[in-house]
């Protein structure tokens, strides 16, 4: 795969239009190939979640073709785009999404509520994802008793449960101190190397640092920079 | 078309529609239920009154109609009193022919005439001074006494040959015979310086208790006594005993059996029928409590629906974070419709559990045999489930059209 692009934007656009229109990404031609780690920055309001979105399929481009292993999903149907969305890909966002009164298990659990595993097998992979990024021990913890770095690491065991090929990050850091950063860095990064191909929005320098590829977005135009 | 080129791009892309199966949606709806009680209590609230109003009036009702036929009393529900309409009709009516007609009826047992006289003084010796007591003259026939059933504490009780010959012989009442000082058979008695000889002494009756302050003489006697006296001061009666349950239609057919020229001149007066008594408490109370238990409902729909609406801001993470890993929309609104649904249920379990409760309480407390019909509980608790479909409609079509990517920026 690695000579194909995994996630492939052509002349994408995507115009909100409530009264005057909102340019919130200009037309953008973008490849992603499976084993990157991207990290994409920019000023707050610049575009970088509006790209995050339409790459994780939560949101639909107003222009342009959008191809995922080769095939166009721009204009494809919710049950297509849910599908890819709860089994090719995970998500984490700056502020968790942790479900409130479940245990980080059964939390790790919603995210494969909606695919092919039946509740036994569900309950064992959720076990196995907590392990993988060493939150085996607080399994049956409430997320409201943990801190921020260990809800997020909950929120990546979640995404990563389902095995997807690409996980999408936007801000997983924003709301975390410098040592929980690292530690949220870390994971990321092992996933990377077993992998996993990694899309990170952050306004962090350091951890856009992190990454293999680096885009930043002025005023919704995406610019490659070179290392 | 398209569906056909769905499965060939979902085939391609190595991905499968997501789906929620029904073990599933139940136990979501059910975590997430049982995690907040306190939010499910309040937003059940109302149909858990609702199935308690149901079950429980229902259920008294049924306890009162069964007691209202429990203690009817089973010896006056099977009287029936014929009258003349006024004084002026013949007292043919009362002969003994017509009164062989009825007794040929079905469903009467016993059937005998009656005239009620004058209040009297009764003595125990016929000089003045001496024991006193004031009683009705009343003459009743063999049948007519077989219908009062006086318990006799001595003697025995005039018969036909006594009646045939207008013995002059009397029944007294025990409070009577005891103000009279007579403790025993064959003492004389006086009404009007006419002698009467005791043959027996009863202290109850079964039917027309009116008994209790008369003397009882043969019909045939105080019928002699009736010729000096205006009609409008004698009452004339035919009492009937019937068979259980014949009271109404012995009552519809006497007049017609004693006075078949005129039935309209005599007036039967029937016990009220237990089953009809009964079907109409319970009708009045069933009316009640399906008003009652509607509105309720009613409420309860109105409040689960509020409160699951009013969740939906709280919940939109939640709803987003689904949509981010795979559910569909139908998914998000089979769920929340899955919750109010469970709730409506549970507090219809829950109103129905109470109102059962409610009833047996108020039964043991009453001393009543209390009666719970399975039946109204599973129809209490259907209809709470009903109640929570139905309220949940609206904020599961706004849940559904939660946008994730509006819900997951936050
Ligand atoms: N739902 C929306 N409706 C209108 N404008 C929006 C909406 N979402 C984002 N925008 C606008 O699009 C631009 C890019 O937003 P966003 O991608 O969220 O920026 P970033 O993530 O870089 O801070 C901003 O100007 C923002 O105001
Ligand atoms: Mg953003």
């Amino acid at each position: 795969m690695s000579a194909t692009a995994c996630l492939q934007l052509k002349d994408v656009e995507r115009v909100y239009d409530d009264g005057h229109p909102i340019h919130a990404l200009r037309p953008t031609d973008l490849d992603i190939f499976a084993g990157d780690y991207v990290t994409i920055t920019g000023a707050s309001g610049s575009g970088k979640s509006t790209l995050l979105n339409i790459l994780g399929l939560l949101d639909r481009p107003t222009a342009g073709s959008y191809q995922f292993g080769g095939i166009d999903i721009a204009a494809a149907g919710e049950k297509v785009r849910g599908a890819v969305r709860g089994q090719k890909f995970g998500f984490v966002f700056q502020s968790y999404h942790l479900v409130l009164r479940r245990s980080a298990l059964e939390n790790v659990e919603l995210g494969m509520l909606y695919g092919p595993h039946r509740a036994r097998r569900r309950r064992d992979v959720a076990a196995e994802a907590l392990e993988r990024i060493g939150l085996s021990h607080r399994m049956h913890a409430d997320p409201r008793q943990m801190s921020g770095g260990e809800r997020q690491r909950i929120a990546i065991a979640r995404a990563i449960a389902t095995r997807p090929s690409v996980l999408f990050c936007d801000e997983p850091t924003g709301n975390l101190d410098s040592q929980n950063t690292a530690n949220v860095l870390d994971v990321l990064q092992e996933l990377h190397r077993d992998g996993l191909t990694v899309v990170v929005v952050t306004h962090d320098a350091h951890v856009a640092s992190v990454g293999t590829r680096r885009l930043s977005v002025t005023d919704g135009r995406v610019r490659e920079e070179q290392r | 078309m398209r569906r056909r080129n769905n499965a060939r791009v979902l085939e391609a892309l190595g991905v499968r529609v997501a789906k929620l199966r029904g073990v599933d949606l139940i136990r979501e709806s059910w975590i997430s239920i049982a995690g907040n009680p306190g939010r499910s209590l309040v937003t059940a609230l109302g149909t858990v009154l609702g199935a308690a109003a149901f079950v429980s009036t229902l259920g008294l009702s049924s306890t009162l109609g069964r007691q209202v036929s429990a203690e009817f009393d089973v010896y006056r529900a099977t009287e029936v009193v014929v009258r003349a309409e006024d004084a002026q009709v013949s007292r043919e009516w009362q002969e003994s022919e017509k009164l062989g007609v009825l007794r040929s009826l079905n469903g009467v047992q016993a059937a005998g005439a009656r005239v009620s006289l004058f209040e009297r003084r009764v003595q125990r010796t016929a000089a003045l001074g001496g024991d006193t007591a004031s009683a009705r003259i009343v003459g009743a026939d063999p049948e007519a006494l077989k219908v009062i059933q006086p318990r006799l504490t001595t003697g025995r009780l005039p018969d036909q040959f006594h009646e045939e010959t207008a013995a002059k012989v009397a029944l007294l009442p025990k409070t009577i015979a005891d103000k009279l000082g007579v403790q025993r058979t064959g003492v004389a008695v006086f009404v009007d310086d006419q002698a009467y000889s005791v043959i027996g002494i009863f202290d109850e009756v079964e039917r027309s208790p009116e008994a209790m302050i008369s003397l009882l003489v043969p019909f045939r006697v105080a019928e002699e006594l009736s010729f000096g006296i205006s009609a409008d001061q004698v009452d004339r009666e035919v009492l009937i005993e019937t068979a259980p349950g014949a009271a109404q239609y012995i009552g519809r057919q006497a007049p017609l059996a004693l006075h078949p020229q005129s039935p309209e001149s005599l007036r039967a007066i029937a016990p009220p029928d237990p089953m009809t008594l009964r079907r109409s408490v319970e009708g009045n109370v069933t009316k009640l409590s399906l008003l009652l238990s509607i509105v309720a409902l009613a409420i309860g729909t109105v409040s689960i629906g509020n409160a699951a609406s009013a969740s939906i801001a709280a919940r939109t993470s939640e709803i987003g974070l689904r949509r981010a890993v795979g559910a569909r929309p139908v998914h998000v609104f089979a769920q929340l419709l899955g919750e109010t649904t469970v709730l409506g249920l549970a507090g219809g379990l829950a109103g129905a559990f109470l109102g059962a409760t409610v009833t047996v309480g108020a039964s043991l407390w009453n001393g009543w045999q209390p009666v719970i019909d399975l039946k109204q509980a599973v129809l209490a608790t259907a209809v709470g489930a009903a109640a929570g479909l139905i309220a949940g409609l609206i904020p599961a079509l706004k849940a559904m059209r939660i946008e994730p990517v509006a819900a997951l920026q936050r």
